[in-house]
């Protein structure tokens, strides 16, 4: 089936290379040259691993690396790279069904040959980019079987009242490309989606033991934005998902670090997000960081999440039209909450060994989180994480 | 087929207070009305767990993997990228 396309909303635009490079212009025209944290003096790599798993039985296995290396005029190139194994299990009846339907999870799988296999996909990232003390620019591009996504991004800062503030700007343009695989029961043709985001932060130091940092983020989206293999049960049969094309997001989010006297710390955040689907969700999160020895800390995590649903979306829809011709299979349109626990340990060596200098020059880090919502999903993450100074 | 309404306003009160509370904190920030902080003060601000930027790359991983579970996004002050669909 052909997927029909609406009209970006009045009054945005999608920006165009020349557009993209009158917004970096301006942007890096703000700029001044530094005070505040200067780039490392020294290159530092660090590698990480990381294993998700899903009560859907989804895993995706991480395997991350980064380096920053300093280069001319206090400025570091700074490169990160990912590989990604993003396993999703067989489905558990013909292809077609509505049984099959529902083993389809928010991940992306085609039906295609053999569904009662397990689908595996491998996704590439790539991101570079140069820091100076007060401005970035960075280039990121990630590529899988079905979806090539592209991004650059910008940001300035700048520090005022005796570098009490500061205030920082920034902005990004992506565009990806979906090239759909085959699919016996959907074939959606290729597809793009762009995307334009700007943030305004501003952060301060309002005692000696305490920062507050408050922002607004803003984004617009056009394209495609639902799951090109996934169908609706519609009006007694099986129809192609269908989202609206564009999408204005915006939130606004307020944290606070606050230093506690037994050298440990208390961070608070509060985010609240809205966009004109219909979607308005709060975040509320919190982590405590405790010393527990020269060079070792802990850190104990808690985050709780709420949303509303979007105007289009049902648990039912009585005809193929939908809601205003939209319907949706993704339950992340609908109503929804959520817990996340975590707890991690972080070591650096370099406070722990006194006289073996290549062991000083190591971090290390544990990380593991449980996450479940209300729609009886539950996932489990871990991370390890080894850096090293040269 | 209708077309999709391109903007929406946060309507209720509570979530009107809500941003009207951001959006005071975020400017109050940039007022002269908290007192100085000098320089030698600012010791327990270095320390790794009173920095945002350590956290940075983290808060950048778990966004990602939410956007896939939930049907919101940002907070973090930057932009995310890829197709978020694990």
């Amino acid at each position: 089936m052909q997927l029909r396309r609406g009209t970006p909303a009045r009054g945005t635009r999608v920006l165009g290379p020349a557009a993209l490079a009158r917004t970096l212009a301006v942007v890096a025209a703000w700029a001044m040259p530094a005070l505040a944290e200067p780039p490392p003096d020294a290159p530092i790599a660090n590698s990480m691993f990381r294993y998700f798993t899903g009560s859907d039985h989804i895993g995706v296995r991480s395997l991350m690396g980064d380096y920053t290396m300093p280069v001319f005029q206090s400025s570091a190139l700074t490169l990160h790279w990912n590989n990604e194994q993003v396993r999703i299990p067989a489905i558990s009846a013909p292809a077609g069904t509505q049984e099959a339907i529902d083993a389809i999870t928010t991940a992306s799988r085609p039906i295609a040959g053999n569904a009662f296999q397990d689908f595996v996909k491998v996704r590439n990232e790539f991101q570079g980019g140069i820091h100076a003390e007060h401005r970035s620019v960075d280039y990121y591009l990630s590529t899988e079987s079905d979806y090539l996504g592209q991004q650059v991004t910008a940001k300035v800062d700048r520090d005022v009242r005796d570098d009490l503030l500061n205030l920082a700007v920034g902005t990004s343009v992506g565009w990806d490309a979906i090239r759909p695989a085959e699919d016996s029961d959907t074939n959606s043709d290729d597809d793009k989606k762009t995307t334009l985001h700007c943030n305004l932060v501003a952060t301060r130091i309002m005692a000696p033991t305490t920062v507050v940092r408050a922002g607004f983020e803003y984004n617009i989206v056009h394209g495609l934005q639902h799951n090109p293999y996934r169908n609706v049960y519609a009006g007694g049969t099986n129809v192609p998902e269908r989202h609206p094309d564009a999408r204005q997001r915006r939130d606004l989010f307020l944290k606070l670090n606050q230093y506690l006297s037994n050298r440990s710390s208390l961070k608070l955040n509060y985010r609240l997000y809205n966009d004109d689907w219909g979607i308005t969700s709060h975040e509320i999160g919190s982590n405590i960081n405790q010393y527990i020895t020269q060079g070792v800390f802990v850190r104990w995590d808690y985050r709780y999440y709420t949303q509303t649903s979007a105007d289009f979306y049902r648990p039912e829809y009585p005809t193929v039209d939908g809601i205003g011709g939209y319907r949706t299979g993704d339950y992340r349109m609908g109503v929804l909450s959520s817990h996340l626990f975590g707890a991690a340990v972080n070591v650096d060596l370099a406070d722990l060994i006194t006289d073996h200098d290549w062991w000083r020059r190591l971090g290390l880090s544990v990380n593991y989180e449980r996450y479940f919502n209300n729609n009886n999903y539950s996932a489990n993450i871990v991370e390890t994480s080894l850096d090293f100074r040269f | 087929m209708s077309g999709h309404r391109a903007r929406r306003t946060i309507g209720s009160l509570p979530l009107r207070l809500a941003a009207a509370s951001c959006l005071l904190a975020l400017l109050g920030l940039g007022s002269g009305c908290t007192s100085a902080v000098r320089a030698y003060q600012r010791e327990r601000l270095t320390e790794r767990i009173m920095s945002f930027q350590a956290d940075a790359k983290a808060t950048a991983r778990r966004m990602k993997t939410l956007e896939s579970r939930e049907g919101s996004t940002g907070g973090s002050g930057g932009a995310g990228g890829g197709c978020a669909c694990n």
